[in-house]
C-alpha cells in the first residue's frame, strides 16, 4: 500500500508496488491544463560501466513525504502550475523499471517542462531516500549519493573512488545552502566537468 | 519501518538510514534521554568507534521530523533530546 499526503493539488506518495504512469498523469489531469509533462526515472544496469544487478531504496518515510510536499507545493506556486504529483517507489527495483514518476500539468507547457525538471532536481538533493546499488557476487552493495564527489559507502566498508551519480546520473544544478544532498552538486554548465 | 514503537521511560529513540546502517549494524535503537545534541555525535563515537569522522559530520540530525543544528562545539547549549523523542541519523540522499 502506498503511503501518501494530499494537500490542494499537490500529491506525494511512496510504495513498494510498481509504479504507474497514467495513474499519475491522470492525477495532474484538468480542463484547466493545456500541457502534462511526465518525467519517469528508471534504473540503470550499470554504474560506471560496472554491472548493477539491482537497486534497493529505503527511507525515512514520515520525513519523506513532508519534503516531497514542500518541494511540489514549492514548485506549484513558483511556476503557476495547475497541479503536480510525485511517487517515489521503495524496496527493491529490477533494472530498468521506474523508480520515480513526476507529473505536472500546466495551463501552457513551458511552465510544465521547467517545473517538471526543478521538481525532479529538488527531489534527488533532498527527499530521504537511500539507494543502494548491488552489484551481486561477494562484492556486497554500495550506498550512493547524490552529491558532486560524494563516494559510495561500500558494504564492507571499503573506500571506493567513484563519483556518485543517481541512476539519472548526477544532480545538474547548484548545490543550495540547506539541501540534504550537503553539498555542491555537478554544474552541467561548467567547464570544469567532474571525471566520469 | 521501524519508526512505530516508542522508546521505554527515560530513553529516546534513534534512527539509522542508508549508509548509517553500515556503522551500526542496526536500524535503530534507544538511547537514555535527556541528551544535548550537541553531545549525540559524541556519545555515538564513544559506542561506534570511528563514526563521526567517517560518516555523522556529513549527516543531518531530525528530531521528532524537523531538522535540528549540531553546535560546532559540544558544551554549547543547544537543543536537548527529551525522553521519547525519535532523532535520525540522516546521511546524503540518493533518491531519484
Amino acid at each position: 500500500m502506498a503511503k501518501e499526503l494530499q494537500e490542494d493539488t499537490c500529491y506525494v506518495a511512496l510504495t513498494h508496488d510498481h509504479l504507474d504512469s497514467t495513474s499519475m498523469i491522470d492525477r495532474v489531469r484538468s480542463p484547466k491544463a493545456g500541457a502534462i509533462v511526465l518525467f519517469a526515472g528508471t534504473t540503470r544496469d550499470n554504474f560506471a560501466g560496472k554491472p548493477v544487478k539491482e537497486l534497493q531504496y529505503t527511507s525515512y518515510e514520515p520525513r519523506a513525504l513532508q519534503t516531497m510536499l514542500a518541494i511540489c507545493k514549492s514548485v506549484l506556486e513558483k511556476h503557476g502550475l495547475t497541479s503536480i504529483a510525485m511517487i517515489h517507489r521503495l524496496g527493491v527495483v529490477p533494472i530498468g523499471e521506474e523508480s520515480i514518476l513526476i507529473t505536472v500539468s500546466s495551463p501552457h507547457r513551458q511552465a510544465a517542462w521547467r517545473a517538471g525538471e526543478e521538481a525532479l532536481e529538488e527531489c534527488k538533493a533532498k527527499v530521504e531516500v537511500w539507494k543502494k546499488e548491488e552489484f551481486g557476487g561477494e562484492e556486497g552493495g554500495v550506498w550512493r549519493a547524490n552529491r558532486d564527489g560524494a563516494t559510495g559507502v561500500r558494504i564492507d566498508d571499503e573506500k571506493e573512488n567513484e563519483p556518485a551519480a543517481g541512476p539519472h546520473g548526477p544532480i545538474l544544478r547548484p548545490g543550495r545552502p540547506g539541501e540534504r544532498g550537503h553539498g555542491p552538486v555537478v554544474h552541467l554548465n561548467s567547464t570544469e566537468r567532474p571525471v566520469t | 519501518m521501524s519508526t512505530s514503537a516508542k522508546a521505554p521511560p527515560g530513553h529516546f529513540k534513534i534512527l539509522y538510514f542508508g549508509p548509517a546502517e553500515n556503522h551500526t549494524s542496526i536500524t535503530s535503537e534507544n538511547l537514555p534521554a535527556p541528551l544535548s545534541v550537541a553531545k549525540l555525535f559524541s556519545t555515538l563515537e564513544k559506542k561506534y568507534g570511528g563514526i563521526k569522522t567517517n560518516l555523522l559530520e556529513s549527516c543531518l540530525v531530525t528530531v521528532n521530523l524537523e531538522y535540528v543544528d549540531i553546535p560546532e562545539d559540544e558544551n554549547d547549549e543547544g537543543m536537548v533530546i527529551q525522553e521519547g523523542d525519535e532523532v535520525a541519523i540522516i546521511p546524503p540522499v540518493s533518491s531519484g
